[in-house]
């Protein structure tokens, strides 16, 4: 769940895909990024930290803000 | 699926990317060596400091007492209570410092502030603020530059399977593309392992076994590649636990006792003030053992109160803490906290196997000069018997990666063994082949299961065994595990892994009839700590199919009276 995509504002760099740790975040056929295995990410915040058109937000699951 | 082979070879291989390992691979490289790294993520951000980090343990000799290397030896010898040789952390760290505090700034990423000063602070049972403050949210984008720049090919998104021996030791390592499914075999006169500490262990605290305090992709796979090498590994009965916020397990929050933060259970009481002569900001172990006791009296939840410090002080900490995990001020913020207005309820982390304390790893047996037991096999860093942590990856790194690129000018002709190489590329893929069986994930609960049941803070001979007798079991089920893609292969020879080290850690804590560094080896059948018949290392080493396990007295007397000379 964490990484939130903006696609007004991604330009399909493939950025974060790239450097994903978790080997979380995949790209669709035309570059649109998408978090493929939600639940493996450690919330380390790289793909926002890299992402050159700001286009990602951390979002945390409800059972973490919540628990 | 055929998967394309190929062969590399190289001088050095360094396999994991992380901070120990892109350090290595710099150290090495200016030697003048060919390097080759191996990771199964991408080297500007794979590893513990991936996303960032925001400590690094340091003594400065600006002149007070605290403040020298004497100091700190005396300090670690006190800290690791014969978890490790003294002289390794004399040679490793304490020779290293200058040269890795240089080498941080060369990378282009200086552990001072922006006007040139150290920010420093005092925790963890230190007797001064050795912990040094930083901005490294991008150190490892910076290392991952100056590795490739210095030629260093990296075999990005590789995760190594096995090492490769001949009859003399290790000669390189096998493994295979996470996204292509290509196998490697690359052959190597020096061969160092630096993939971290292992996570995933035991069952979450919070709900999901990949928020972990440390790297939950660090799983133990160095130590286990090593010890089927015939490498001894040690301290591997040790299980570290940490303070975390209650619902994510962000790092770093022994920061906010160092600040000044208070300890306090749901009766309002700051119940470590009572307990230790350090309060709050007593050694780790002794803190964990605290909150132990409040929450078995039904004292909990436990919180931290820093409501009567300063409102600068507490945006600087929150600043500091989004350095070492970014997103920490977010999940601050989506929760509703205010620690100005309200204590923050904490919890205690997952444990993890990576030594006991900050001077002492639990992993590959290292020497001085990080040289495993075998011929041509090195570690460093969290998977390695050294100090551990971030000042230890780098120190131990950088003398890794000069120790096996020296090595190299002296080591004879090598050979790789084509039989060795087809085994073990068959059994890097078989969970692959198999035309049905159960998940990766249903798997790894078992082991989580089984160990925390049995095998975590309070540990008995019965219940030791009773884990073992379970894990083994566990063990002929791992050719049952199916997975649909070569994502969930990485995952599955994982989960291999986690199950190997549960097993090398339930024998240690089984070999270890007494009680050291409180939860984290607590035999509550042998409760005292017997220096007398335990002050030094246990050690696993391959024998048949159950290890071999020894002891090693450790001696602090040799380096303490000649730095107090």
């Amino acid at each position: 769940m964490p990484p939130v995509f903006d696609h007004e504002k991604c330009s399909h760099c493939g950025k974060c895909e790239n450097l994903c740790m978790a080997d979380a975040i995949r790209l669709t056929e035309d570059g649109t990024p998408f978090v493929k295995y939600p639940k493996e990410c450690w919330h380390c915040g790289a793909c926002r930290m890299d992402c050159p058109n700001e286009a990602i937000l951390i979002q945390f699951s409800p059972w973490m803000l919540t628990i | 699926m055929e998967y394309k082979d190929i062969y590399t070879e190289t001088d050095v291989l360094v396999i994991g990317g992380g901070l120990a390992g892109t350090v290595a691979a710099i150290g090495a490289a200016e030697k003048g060596v060919t390097v080759v790294v191996m990771d199964k993520g991408k080297i500007e951000r794979s590893g513990d400091v991936g996303g960032g980090v925001d400590h690094f343990l340091a003594y400065l000799e600006t002149g007070a007492e605290w403040d020298t290397k004497e100091a700190f030896l005396k300090y670690a010898a006190k800290a690791a209570r014969g978890a490790v040789d003294l002289k390794v952390v004399e040679k490793m760290y304490c020779e290293e410092l200058k040269n890795s505090i240089e080498l941080m700034a060369r990378v282009g990423n200086p552990l001072t502030q922006p006007d040139g000063s150290y920010s420093r602070m005092h925790s963890g049972g230190h007797p001064g603020p050795w912990w040094i403050n930083f901005d490294g949210s991008r150190l490892k984008p910076r290392l991952a530059q100056k590795v490739r720049k210095l030629g260093c090919r990296v075999l990005d998104r590789v995760m190594a399977t096995g090492l490769l021996t001949d009859n003399n030791g290790v000669v390189g390592a096998v493994g295979f593309n996470i996204r292509t499914g290509e196998f490697h075999a690359v052959k190597a006169k020096a061969t160092i392992i630096c993939t971290g500490n292992t996570n995933r262990l035991f069952e979450s605290p919070r709900i999901n076994p990949f928020d972990t305090w440390r790297c939950p992709f660090d799983t133990g796979d160095g130590q286990i590649m090593a010890y089927e090498s015939g490498a001894a590994l040690t301290n591997m009965e040790y299980v570290r636990v940490s303070i975390m916020p209650k619902g994510f397990s962000a790092a770093g929050f022994n920061a906010l006792t160092g600040m000044g933060g208070r300890l306090m259970n749901s009766l309002g009481e700051y119940f470590m003030e009572k307990r230790h002569p350090q309060g709050s900001k007593a050694p780790r172990y002794d803190t964990i053992n605290y909150i132990l006791q409040e929450l078995k009296a039904g004292r909990g939840p436990i919180y931290i109160d820093c409501r009567h410090l300063d409102e600068d002080v507490l945006e600087q900490l929150v600043t500091t803490l989004g350095y070492d995990k970014n997103t920490f001020p977010d999940y601050i913020e989506q929760r509703g906290e205010n620690l100005k207005l309200k204590p923050i309820e904490i919890m205690l982390s997952e444990g993890t196997q990576n030594g006991p304390c900050d001077v002492a790893g639990g992993g590959i047996l290292v020497d001085e000069n990080c040289a495993s037991t075998v011929k041509g096999l090195f570690a460093c860093g969290d998977s390695s018997s050294a100090n551990s942590n971030v000042h230890g990856a780098v120190t131990g790194g950088y003398r890794a990666g000069k120790s096996a690129a020296l090595f190299t000018s002296q080591c004879s002709e090598i050979h790789i063994n084509q039989d060795q190489v087809h085994d073990m590329r068959e059994r890097t893929y078989s969970a692959l082949n198999r035309k049905d069986g159960i998940s990766y994930t249903d798997y790894e609960n078992m082991i989580r299961k089984i160990n925390s049941d049995s095998a975590s803070m309070e540990r008995t001979e019965n219940g030791l065994e009773t884990a073992l007798g379970k894990l083994k079991r566990a063990k002929g089920y791992y050719d049952w595990v199916k997975v649909q893609d070569l994502h969930e292969l990485m995952r599955a020879n994982e989960s291999y892994s986690l199950l190997r080290v549960s097993e090398l850690m339930v024998m240690a804590a089984m070999y270890r009839k007494e009680s050291r560094f409180g939860p984290y080896h607590n035999r509550i059948d042998y409760p005292e700590q017997n220096d007398k018949d335990w002050f030094g290392l246990v050690c696993v080493e391959k024998n048949g199919e159950d290890p071999k396990l020894s002891f090693r007295p450790i001696s602090n007397e040799a380096v303490l009276g000649r730095s107090e000379s």
